[in-house]
């Protein structure tokens, strides 16, 4: 284990004179929220202290007597993550930026905006359309932050049409471990200038580098928009629908999947069933909802037409339509909500984000269902058909937590092996934390997985950056 | 065959709706408007009424040209048939112009056995539509409809949504029906009807197309209510947010302040 240094008195002092007072947080007035995540399976770790930061200078200052102190530091935007990506595992410092959610501006000549790490996604999204521009990358989480997004290259329901938040990232300004302030990338629109340290921070979860502002890029928010639910009988047909789709030249914004029971969950907790759970007198065994954008509505109803022929080849049981302002949103509620509906009625919970090749989503699917039978644990799923991602969640609400995780350990050991089998990758938007690192060092190979640790030293000697993450393996055993 | 009527309406999203603080006026200019919610439940039931029993379904409305989306809309999912009664002189009615219009409307394409409405709609809110179009048309009302049970040989029997439970009912027809959502939530159009509704035939009927309309109970003159003036609710004073820095001193002060009000 990495030699860290406790939170003195002394040290605690100095903190406190950075952000003052009101911001230092010690004890017990620290946020117990602070100890997890949104997957507290994954068990609860508090820091020794916690200050919410307000600005560069702050948090650079507070790293520089952190690097002086060798005391670890976390940071934490709104805590919504699902792999213990934000979790104190060494205890030291959190460090919160939810006070840094101000949005700085917008560059309307060049559709750009300033803001800060600890504005949410939904805020950003509005704010955005206010000013009649969009921020492309739409994952579910709407409460997350945006620098939570950056730190995880979220992806999200829109992915299929404009790739995920990666894409949309033109510069940065990240505090290093030592606390020099150093800024990555520029907002233009092409570089070929030397190594992409922006895109190395980008979706490396605060173990690099602290985010402190951030410049994206926004495209002109789509004139007009619908979607359509294609109801299927079973999983297989649902998602060899999804190729055609794709190679229809239909550009849908989004594909998402969705099957019978993930649609009765979120009805019942949304208590609105958008999505019907029979279609012409035969059961639904799942679904995709696709949406389209354009400019009129001449051109949508073109994509939907086309959209019909396809389906009706694949067999789908119909084609319904989402245009009205109450269904879009009732639709896209219930589509928010299906993590939050698992999570209301499921007691325990533990989760995998894979993605894999769109054609091997039913191998996959049909795979981790028979795990779950055979091992004896519920298996609740709903993803980015789009794109292969999925959200594969084991349940429970009747085993002991021990025996809980004894049996998903099985159960995800196997799973990710099938997924490396079928060429996917450990995560698709959800990132590693610590959760997933063992599975990703599998997934890439000892060679890959020593390199992240090098780069990781270069950025972090001292191994003070987010303790325990990603490659560091100086807390494991 | 039942002849059945839908009555909607297009409401503007409430949710964007803002008051001109001045003038107490409702600015509607730009908001997005969207079919009564109540009523996409009440034609739901109409749908299901439908696909069990036979029937034709007349969707009906007043309002501006605008309101003609709602009612393909409708088209969309499950109605055979459309009205829209449209013109200045309508404007500004009541509820009592409103139903006395709509019956007359009505009236033009003969007599329906059943008559379904929302509860309320979002804007108004008033309720009254049901009762005094139940009046005009000289039918049984069953309202808060939470199932329809059965309808044969000229009757109706349905359950009702009560505070304190349910009951069952039977009514002869003609009957109005306004539902609970509960089993009448609606459902999404098929590509098929969605596309057809866009270009189905809608009859449009002006203050001089409808037979017998007698123009004094139509709009603003046919009102028997008059709305002076509208101004928001006066707020209650502001919560006090206790913010101190720390939980723990939170607590401390939330206490101290409760024992001084003698509340603890």
């Amino acid at each position: 284990m990495a030699a860290y240094n406790k939170i003195t008195p002394e040290i605690a002092a100095q903190l406190m004179a950075v952000v003052g007072e009101k911001r230092f947080f010690e004890g017990a007035e620290i946020d117990p929220n602070y100890g997890h995540d949104e997957m507290p399976i994954y068990g609860r770790h508090l820091p020794e202290a916690a200050v919410d930061v307000e600005t560069t200078e702050e948090v650079s200052e507070i790293m520089k007597i952190c690097s002086a102190n060798r005391i670890p530091v976390t940071c934490r935007g709104a805590g919504t993550g699902l792999v213990g990506g934000c979790v104190p595992l060494a205890g030291g410092l959190v460090l919160c930026t939810r006070r840094m959610n101000r949005i700085l501006g917008y560059d309307m000549d060049n559709l750009v905006v300033r803001l800060q790490p600890g504005v949410l996604l939904k805020d950003l999204a509005a704010d955005a359309l206010s000013h009649g521009l969009m921020y492309p990358p739409d994952p579910g989480e709407k409460t997350a932050t945006v620098g939570g997004n950056i730190s995880t290259n979220a992806g999200g329901m829109r992915a299929v049409k404009y790739g995920v938040t990666r894409d949309y990232v033109l510069a940065l300004t990240v505090v290093l471990a030592d606390g020099r302030v150093i800024e990555l990338g520029k907002s233009v629109c092409k570089t070929s200038s030397g190594y992409s340290l922006l895109h190395l921070m980008i979706g490396s979860e605060g173990t690099l580098g602290i985010i402190t502002e951030m410049t994206l890029k926004l495209i002109p928010n789509p004139i007009c928009d619908v979607s359509c639910l294609v109801p299927f009988r079973d999983v297989e047909s649902c998602i060899r629908c999804v190729p055609k789709i794709k190679m229809a030249n239909l550009d849908p914004q989004s594909i998402e999947f969705m099957d019978a029971d993930i649609v009765t969950s979120s009805a019942a907790f949304t208590g609105n069933p958008i999505f019907p759970e029979t279609v012409n007198n035969e059961d639904v065994g799942a679904s995709v909802l696709v949406t389209f954008v354009g400019s009129d509505e001449d051109e949508l109803d073109q994509k939907m037409i086309r959209l019909g022929k396809i389906a009706e080849e694949a067999g789908a049981l119909d084609v319904l339509v989402v245009a009205t302002t109450s269904n879009k949103k009732a639709a896209w509620s219930a589509r928010s909500s299906f993590l939050t509906a698992i999570e209301a009625d499921t007691k325990l919970i533990d989760e995998m984000d894979v993605v894999v090749p769109v054609d091997k989503i039913p191998a996959f699917l049909i795979y981790i269902r028979r795990l779950g039978e055979e091992i004896g644990i519920r298996i609740r799923n709903f993803g980015h058909a789009g794109d292969g991602n999925l959200h594969i969640y084991c349940c429970s609400n009747a085993l002991e937590e021990g025996e809980f995780k004894r049996r998903v350990k099985i159960i995800m050991d196997k799973a990710y092996s099938k997924c490396a089998e079928l060429e996917g990758q450990v995560s698709g938007e959800h990132s590693i934390g610590h959760a997933k690192m063992v599975y990703l060092k599998e997934s890439v190979g000892e060679d890959v997985f020593q390199l992240m640790g090098e780069i990781k030293k270069v950025f972090d000697p001292d191994g003070i950056l987010n303790p325990g993450k990603v490659c560091d393996e100086s807390l494991v055993g | 065959m039942l002849k059945i009527l839908v009555c909607v309406k297009q409401v503007p999203d409430v949710d964007l709706v803002k008051m001109d603080p001045e003038t107490g006026n409702l600015i509607r200019t730009g908001v997005p408007t969207l079919t009564n919610p109540l009523d996409l439940n009440a034609l739901e039931a109409a749908v299901q009424v439908k696909e069990r029993y036979g029937g034709v379904i007349t969707l009906i409305t007043m309002g501006p040209p605008t309101a003609e989306s709602t009612l393909r809309e409708g088209l969309a999912v499950g109605g055979d048939n459309a009205i829209l009664i449209t013109g200045r002189p309508f404007g500004g009615a009541d509820t009592l112009s409103t139903s006395y219009t709509i019956v007359k409307a009505a009236e033009m394409k003969g007599s329906f056995d059943l008559i379904f409405c929302g509860k309320e709609s979002l804007d108004g809110a008033t309720g009254q539509m049901a009762s005094q179009l139940a009046e005009r048309f000289d039918a049984a009302l069953i309202s808060c409809c939470f199932s329809i049970d059965k309808i044969s040989g000229g009757k109706i029997r349905a359950t009702r949504t009560l505070e304190t439970g349910r009951e069952i009912v039977e009514a002869t027809l003609p009957c109005l029906i306004t539902v609970e959502k509960d089993n009448f939530y609606g459902r999404l159009p098929s590509l098929k009807a969605y596309l057809a509704s866009k270009t189905a035939e809608i009859t449009m009927y002006s203050e001089n197309d409808i037979d017998g309309l007698d123009h004094e109970k139509i709009g603003v003159p046919g009102s028997g209510t008059i709305v002076p003036r509208i101004y928001p609710p006066e707020l209650p004073e502001p919560g006090q947010i206790i913010r101190t820095g720390s939980s723990r001193s939170d607590v401390g002060t939330l206490l101290a302040l409760l024992t001084e009000k003698g509340s603890i």
